[in-house]
């Protein structure tokens, strides 16, 4: 105990000794700013939810709710279709995930591994594809789902927002910087490309695998504009969609309609606060490609 | 009938030819090593006997089935990789299974054979490890445990020692040896490292630049080179080079002018040159014999420029006539920088190449 104690006391004294580094100093301070100024809004929705209707249109500031109340929340949920708003937004933010890894691993795996004729073209569609927004493809998306009755479906929803180009781009690069010796040593041992893809490939490093399947769900559960366009009936909305379709029918009450948004972007910021590694680790590996 | 064998093999990238009509046959139980510089060819012609790489034009046979087209894992060939290709996911005991996993070997089987694996390669206690948490050394028993496992006709190893400290890869050598004892399968060994080569190989085949220079054990290597690539190649510190002139000839010897003006007799493999003609002599260090300068048996004499004393040898840089030479002496030789020596061949290991660079 007494070696141990000597030990910390030594490493203690030693941290005090390090000089002030001055530019860490202003650099944190300088995050903590930018991380309270990011957060305000959170915070204020949090706090408006929490507020009565009367309390949220008051003259002032008030930063904190006096007396906090889930009136906001139990509106939204007693009037309005938000329980299949979310079965909805998690069938097809599930499926949209799970579809979409799979199959850009596979495409991923084909376009780095396979020697086929046409595979740099494909390739160069793949890049080409992610510079065109999914604006620009949503008139043809409307009327490609609704001549084969996809509309105020879930595969309606799902189909179009399978084309993930980057979810490809980062499996590929992945895929090229894996030594060729990993291959060729299950080919040996008699591996077919499935195997290749699932025994070994993926589960060489399943952090990327899991990383893009979160942010893969966290952008098909925050999609807006697709499923608002796909889904008309009420029934059939997503949250984000429905949220915002019936906000009308709240009247001006700000605190219901936070509350309606907190309730919205709940999974989704669950889903950060449990995965946030691995969300960190996706942007990193997708952002050298954005940007 | 051979066991491995490649006739006419040509491999070539677009334009680029990298193997060039080459034949090789591989007896049964050999240990046969693929010696040469890099970029001579010998990891291609490894990996066309495995299938790794496509054969342009000519055949693989392997226990006398024509394999040129039959995939990898048919071939019955197995591999082990210079960077050991170990499934950094998988245990020691699920990458020694991978491959009877994949052809759907019960439970039973696969631990069975990777109890016996493992206790042949000493891996018992590691088997619940993953690749990461190995030393070098262990991952390459582990390595060679997967190919093991597989029973194959033939092992194929592409510069497996390359990436250990030269300790281990000394240990390594032995037990590999070991296992070639103990196995007697076919073994082929691609390396660039001559003293592999000559230490585990039964016989050895020196490429250069994509054909074959010249087949046989390691003391025919040694000592009867058949060019001037293999006598450069083999043996450490290199063979010395000069040029002479011939002066006559005595039934197999011919007399040379040497440089600086002297003369010696070396007898040559049965090959003919004219008269006058240039050609290069070799000679090993260790058969150039020091004496005082000016002795009348000595061909040169010269300055000593550079001593390295090894403990069991002393390497002398020594200035001639002929341009530097190696002399290889005792360990204990007192001679320092700067001291003048008189060196002279050894006939009878003394080599004569012509301007083809073959030997004559």
């Amino acid at each position: 105990m007494t070696a141990m104690a000597d030990t910390s006391l030594t490493s203690v004294e030693r941290k005090r000794s390090r000089p002030l580094n001055i530019g860490a100093i202003l650099l944190g301070a300088l995050t903590v700013i930018c991380a309270a100024i990011w957060f305000f809004p959170v915070f204020w929705a949090l706090s408006t939810s929490l507020k009565t209707d009367d309390e949220a249109v008051r003259r002032g500031i008030g930063l904190l709710p006096e007396a906090p109340t889930l009136d906001g929340y139990l509106y939204v949920i007693r009037n309005s279709d938000l329980p299949f708003w979310y079965l909805n937004s998690t069938i097809t933010s599930v499926a949209v995930t799970v579809i979409a890894v799979f199959m850009a691993a596979c495409a991923g795996y084909a376009i780095s591994q396979l020697r086929f004729p046409g595979r740099t073209l494909l390739w160069w569609t793949i890049l080409a594809s992610f510079m065109v927004p999914v604006q620009a493809l949503i008139v043809n998306h409307f009327i490609i789902m609704a001549s084969v009755k996809l509309l105020n479906t879930h595969l309606g929803i799902i189909l179009p927002m399978l084309i993930t180009p980057v979810t490809v781009i980062v499996y590929k690069q992945f895929f090229d910087s894996l030594p060729r010796e990993f291959r060729e040593a299950a080919v040996m041992d008699g591996a077919n490309e499935f195997q290749l893809l699932f025994r070994v490939f993926l589960p060489m490093n399943w952090g990327i695998t899991t990383a893009l399947a979160i942010i893969t769900f966290i952008g098909a559960w925050n999609s807006f504009l697709w499923p608002f366009l796909a889904a008309q009936n009420e029934k059939m909305m997503t949250v984000t969609v429905g949220i915002t379709a019936v906000q009308d029918t709240f009247g001006v009450a700000y605190a219901r309609l936070m509350a309606g948004a907190v309730l919205a972007g709940l999974p989704v910021a669950l889903a950060y606060i449990i995965f946030q590694r691995r969300v960190t680790q996706a942007i990193t590996l997708s952002a050298g490609i954005k940007g | 009938m051979p066991h491995v064998e490649l006739k006419n093999v040509t491999k070539r990238y677009g334009n680029v030819e990298v193997i060039n009509g080459l034949s090789l046959a591989v007896e049964e139980g050999s240990f046969t090593a693929l010696l040469g510089p890099s970029g001579c060819g010998k990891s291609t012609l490894l990996r066309m006997i495995a299938g790794l790489e496509e054969i342009t034009q000519g055949q693989c046979f392997i226990a006398g089935t024509e394999v040129t087209d039959v995939p990898p894992a048919q071939r019955g060939a197995a591999m082990v990789f210079q960077n050991y290709a170990l499934y950094p996911h998988l245990t020691v005991r699920q990458n020694i299974a991978f491959s009877l996993s994949i052809a759907g070997a019960s439970r039973e089987v696969q631990n069975k054979r990777v109890g016996e694996v493992a206790r042949m390669l000493r891996l018992d206690e590691l088997l619940d490890r993953r690749p990461a948490q190995l030393s070098g050394g262990q991952r390459q028993r582990v390595a060679i445990g997967r190919a093991l496992v597989r029973e194959p006709k033939v092992f194929l190893f592409d510069e497996p020692l390359s990436n250990l400290d030269a300790m281990l890869r000394v240990q390594m050598r032995l037990e590999l040896a070991k296992l070639h004892q103990s196995l007697k399968t076919t073994m082929i060994y691609v390396t660039h490292d001559q003293v592999e080569a000559m230490t585990l190989a039964d016989r050895i085949v020196v490429l250069d630049k994509g054909i074959i220079s010249q087949v046989g054990t390691p003391l025919e290597l040694y000592n009867k080179p058949a060019n001037k690539f293999v006598a450069a190649f083999i043996g450490s510190p290199a063979m010395n080079f000069f040029k002479a002139e011939i002066a006559g000839r005595d039934g197999e010897a011919y007399s040379l002018n040497l440089p600086g003006g002297r003369t010696a007799k070396i007898v040559s493999r049965g090959g003919t040159v004219p008269a006058a003609a240039s050609v290069d002599v070799g000679v090993r260090p260790e058969h150039l014999k020091l004496g005082p300068a000016g002795a009348a048996n000595s061909h040169f004499d010269g300055k000593v420029s550079i001593v390295e004393q090894l403990g069991n040898s002393t390497l002398l840089y020594v200035d001639t006539p002929a341009g530097q030479l190696i002399v290889e002496g005792e360990g204990n030789l007192k001679i320092a920088v700067g001291d003048t020596v008189g060196l002279s061949l050894d006939p009878a290991a003394s080599h004569l190449f012509g301007t083809d660079e073959k030997v004559i």
